[in-house]
């Protein structure tokens, strides 16, 4: 036996690891995986080198639109292009920061109106695989955030905290296509599921043949889900399809918040608007 | 083992980059698959096998809403390369790009039977077929320049080690 183990070893041990890891995805489909023993020490140690990266990738990108005019290669042209590049710089660098102040001062204000106890964050990382609409936080159970809360913009709804370390939470989209959110046109108070969809992005799904909704329609949270505080704004109807068989219209939607174009959010639990209410 | 450790850390570097800067591009390229399609064919060893489940769950950690989808999805990867590389020569760029565009195949269809059986399925397979056939044609084309790095990273370190000895 041990003289088997030992010329197979690898097949053995790969074997083994899908088996184990077919265990772990039943466990966590189940609900059986409470805390996961490696996951917050893996972010532990991620989270700085994803914090300078995103700031890193932020210049670059900054960089990218800076040079997207330039046009030429003639010695003048190469001069001049060097002042402008250098006065760019430091445009764009007053700029980022006037930009920054607008959007924290906004924050500041939309955090006003929401519930006390609303904590700010920043996104440090994207999904690593398109399969999965994520995000990580640099906030997490240490600075009191919790499983469930919404993260949300003074644009609307971003997505939920699936799961905590002490200074990382991951957040699920509202895009991704294991996610809902319970939402209400807010002309008509026709009643929906916003998920995400590998197939053609977003949409609407479970309304009824018999509601009224309109390409432009907004929709917003219900409040009823318990995630998301009431009357949040969550996305813009974009197409409208009534087939002749199914119980429910097809229904594309755009989000009010992308990830592309986020960089602060606040995480807030829907049960405290409820209270304070 | 060490060198398997060490092409771990350059694993988890990669799991870094795929969830920061390759977001610049249209597409992310899945360099952990690579990794583990080399691990397979050039390292087969029991160190590589656990070095393929720990970066699945590392991706699991970083994206996934559910723990295991990709551990179980670069385990059968790596188990799938690792049974076929005995009846295969990769020396050449074509031979690599070809292998690492099957195993994106498996990747996606291991992924695609979990998700049908663990996650919800609606809006997900014309979807699935668009992502697998994307993520495999860019791994396969970034595969010869991932293979010579890590070709070349490794007759570096067997060079440091022979003089020691």
């Amino acid at each position: 036996m041990f003289v088997f183990l030992r010329k197979y070893q690898v097949p053995v041990s790969s074997c083994f690891c899908v088996f184990l890891s077919i265990y772990i995805l039943t466990a966590a489909a189940r609900g059986y995986l409470k805390s996961d023993p490696v996951g917050p020490t893996l972010l532990w140690v991620l989270r700085p080198l994803q914090v300078m990266s995103q700031t890193a990738t932020g210049w670059i990108k900054g960089i990218q639109e800076s040079y997207l005019t330039l046009e030429g290669y003639k010695v003048e042209n190469e001069r001049l292009r060097q002042k402008l590049i250098e006065l760019e710089k430091e445009r764009n660098r007053l700029m980022e920061s006037e930009a920054t102040n607008r959007r924290l001062q906004k924050l500041l204000e939309f955090r006003s109106q929401v519930p006390v106890g609303g904590i700010t964050a920043s996104i440090i990382a994207a999904s690593a695989s398109p399969w999965f609409k994520s995000c990580l936080l640099d906030k997490g159970s240490a600075d009191g955030i919790r499983t469930g809360m919404a993260v949300v913009t003074p644009l609307g709804a971003l997505g939920r905290v699936i799961e905590l370390a002490p200074r990382t939470a991951k957040v699920l989209l509202i895009i991704d296509p294991n996610s809902g959110v319970d939402v209400v046109v807010q002309r008509t108070r026709a009643r929906g599921i916003v998920s995400g969809s590998l197939e053609n992005g977003p949409i609407m799904k479970y309304v009824k043949h018999s509601e009224d909704v309109q390409v432009g329609d907004r929709l917003v949270t219900s409040g009823l889900d318990g995630v998301y505080p009431r009357g949040m704004m969550v996305a813009t109807v974009t197409t409208v399809r009534k087939q002749t068989v199914g119980l429910f219209q097809q229904i594309g939607v755009m989000p009010a918040v992308t990830l592309e174009r986020t960089e602060h959010v606040l995480v807030v639990s829907a049960q405290q608007a409820q209270e304070r209410k | 083992m060490r060198f398997s450790l060490l092409i771990f850390l350059v694993g988890l570097l990669m799991v870094l980059l795929q969830s920061t800067f390759l977001h610049l591009f249209p597409v992310v390229p899945d360099l952990v698959l690579i990794l583990c399609v080399y691990w397979g064919l050039h390292q087969p060893t029991v160190g590589a096998v656990l070095g393929s489940f720990a970066l699945g769950y590392s991706l699991d950690v970083v994206s996934s809403p559910i723990l295991g989808l990709n551990a179980f999805a670069m385990s059968v990867v790596f188990l799938t390369v690792y049974l076929s590389s005995r009846s295969i020569w990769i020396y050449s760029p074509f031979a690599s790009t070809l292998v690492v565009l099957l195993a994106a195949l498996v990747k996606g269809a291991a992924l695609v039977v979990a998700w049908a059986i663990f996650l919800t399925t609606e809006g997900f397979w014309t979807g699935a077929v668009r992502y697998i056939i994307m993520e495999a044609l860019v791994a396969a084309v970034i595969a010869p320049l991932v293979f010579a790095l890590l070709r070349r990273g490794q007759s570096y370190l067997e060079n440091v080690r022979r003089p020691a000895q």
